[in-house]
């Protein structure tokens, strides 16, 4: 792809003679450069693990935030530019709270999607008198897990504003080796326990450092509890029983 | 003054909003929920046609009894219907009927300072099946109720719901309780001879009457069948049915 480049990669409004837009391309490879985030749905609820990078014996590795709750129902993993997330999460709580202020109701897990991809396409030369926008595409990947009227969903998000339904999802650096293990593995009457597993399993199969509940994070939602992020105690029980 | 001296000080006001007149009422069933309006709409003593509906159809499962100012009324069933067409183009689904309450509340708290001058009704079929309605306030407060007269009679109207659906100041027979909910033939029973009853003694009603009937998907809708003047307003199969009931009313 890189030896197509031209004038057309500058512009973040322009699409090049063969229809495309260099820099959303390049923004879907930021992602690549990120940290391995796993989804995995079963009828139980949704598991979300991502790796933590430790750079140093000297980062507090608790200080490391790649999964965020957006609301009671629903949460969210990221791979990428995870500074860039914060805008995007910030919308989607916003737009989830506005709609249980609205219509008394919890809003739909494809609905918050939609909306956080509304907001990933809102980019490019902003006109004068207009509120400051994005002048890039956002660089980040989301898995999006929640549960509503139709049950437990993961939705998978890029920097081109798509977004699909998943059963079982990885990006990030590992990706690849990861969804074809995820592919292997996934089934469809899955336990909870053995999503959370299977988690673990295939981020360590893509990990370069030896995994332990400090360079690990897990989430599920649940119907019963919504979303959690598991401690490091209950992180420490799965690994041990993996 | 025209001339410029401020001799004799004037006031002048201009007011917006007028009642015209008409009573609105809706009760909830285990299963069902009758929601009924009359069909005048007057002016002082005048009446300004004797056919303007106060009662819509909003979802397969919902409907809004509009009473107050008519101008008001109407414009906001508009806009209500445009926010629910709206809502299921976002959200691929019919919006539930608690959902359109609360959203009933967040449109005229909306024009808090410049209200719609209307008083709403909201009855239809709850998300678990049940009978529902709820009542508001020109500024949006809402409560779900079993029964709720609203506009004109509501003075005449409501003490005789409070008495026969709540059974205020009845005595249960030894032994005995009072239901929580009555069956649709008694719910129609009342709603017919509130209306009668409310336009003998009431100008501003009368001409016609309008009851809109829902009943929960699966349930039958028993006591319709003795009922004059039935039409069946259901759009899709397996969904809640919906029924609307025409009579006429005196018109003295």
């Amino acid at each position: 792809m890189f030896l197509t480049r031209s004038e057309y990669d500058r512009g973040v409004n322009t699409f090049s003679p063969e229809g495309r837009l260099f820099q959303v391309e390049y923004a879907i490879e930021a992602i690549k450069l990120g940290s391995t985030t796993v989804g995995v749905r079963t009828p139980e609820g949704v598991v979300l693990g991502v790796e933590k990078r430790v750079q140093s014996p000297l980062l507090e590795s608790s200080s490391i935030e790649k999964i965020m709750e957006i609301d009671r129902h629903l949460g969210c993993a990221m791979s990428g530019l995870t500074a860039d997330a914060r805008t995007m999460i910030d919308h989607a709580r916003v737009t989830s709270q506005n709609h249980a202020f609205t219509y008394d109701e919890r809003i739909k897990v494809e609905s918050v999607t939609q909306a956080v991809c509304d907001l990933a396409l809102r980019f490019g030369e902003s006109v004068h008198d207009e509120d400051a926008m994005m002048s890039r595409p956002f660089g980040v990947a989301l898995l999006i897990a929640g549960i509503d009227e139709l049950g437990p969903q993961l939705f998978h998000t890029d920097p081109s504003g798509t977004f699909v339904r998943y059963d079982a999802k990885a990006i990030g650096s590992g990706s690849e080796a990861a969804q074809s293990e995820l592919q292997d593995k996934w089934h469809k009457q899955m336990t909870l326990q053995e999503a959370q597993i299977l988690v673990l399993r295939v981020l360590k199969q893509v990990m370069e450092e030896k995994l332990d509940h400090h360079n690990v994070q897990l989430a599920q939602v649940l119907p019963t509890t919504g979303f959690e992020i598991l401690d490091e105690v209950r992180l420490k029980e799965i690994v041990d029983i993996m | 003054m025209p001339d410029g001296s401020f001799a004799h000080p004037q006031q002048r006001q201009f007011n917006p909003y007028t009642d015209n007149g008409g009573t609105i009422l809706a009760i909830a069933g285990a299963d069902f929920t009758v929601i009924a309006g009359d069909t005048r709409q007057s002016e002082g003593y005048s009446i300004q046609t004797r056919y303007a509906p106060k009662v819509f159809r909003l979802t397969d499962r919902a409907v809004l009894a509009v009473n107050g100012f008519a101008a008001d009324g109407n414009m906001f069933v508009k806009k209500v219907k445009q926010r629910l067409e709206w809502y299921r183009h976002a959200h691929a689904k019919d919006m539930p009927l608690r959902a359109i309450a609360r959203l009933i509340q967040t449109m005229l708290y909306a024009q808090r300072f410049f209200p719609y001058y209307v008083y709403n009704i909201l009855g239809g079929i709850e998300e678990d099946g049940t009978g529902a309605v709820y009542s508001f306030d020109p500024v949006g407060s809402y409560e779900r109720e079993a029964c709720r007269a609203a506009g004109a009679a509501q003075s005449l109207v409501q003490p005789f719901l409070d008495n026969q659906i709540y059974f205020k100041n009845q005595k249960a027979a030894a032994g005995q309780t009072h239901p929580t909910h009555l069956p649709l033939s008694d719910v129609l029973s009342i709603v017919i001879d509130s209306f009668t009853s409310a336009t003998e003694r009431h100008i501003e009603v009368g001409d016609g009457l309008e009851i809109f009937v829902v009943v929960t998907k699966g349930h039958s809708p028993q006591g319709l069948e003795s009922i004059r003047n039935v039409q069946e307003v259901t759009t899709r199969a397996d969904t809640d049915r919906m029924f609307v009931i025409r009579r006429e009313l005196k018109k003295d």
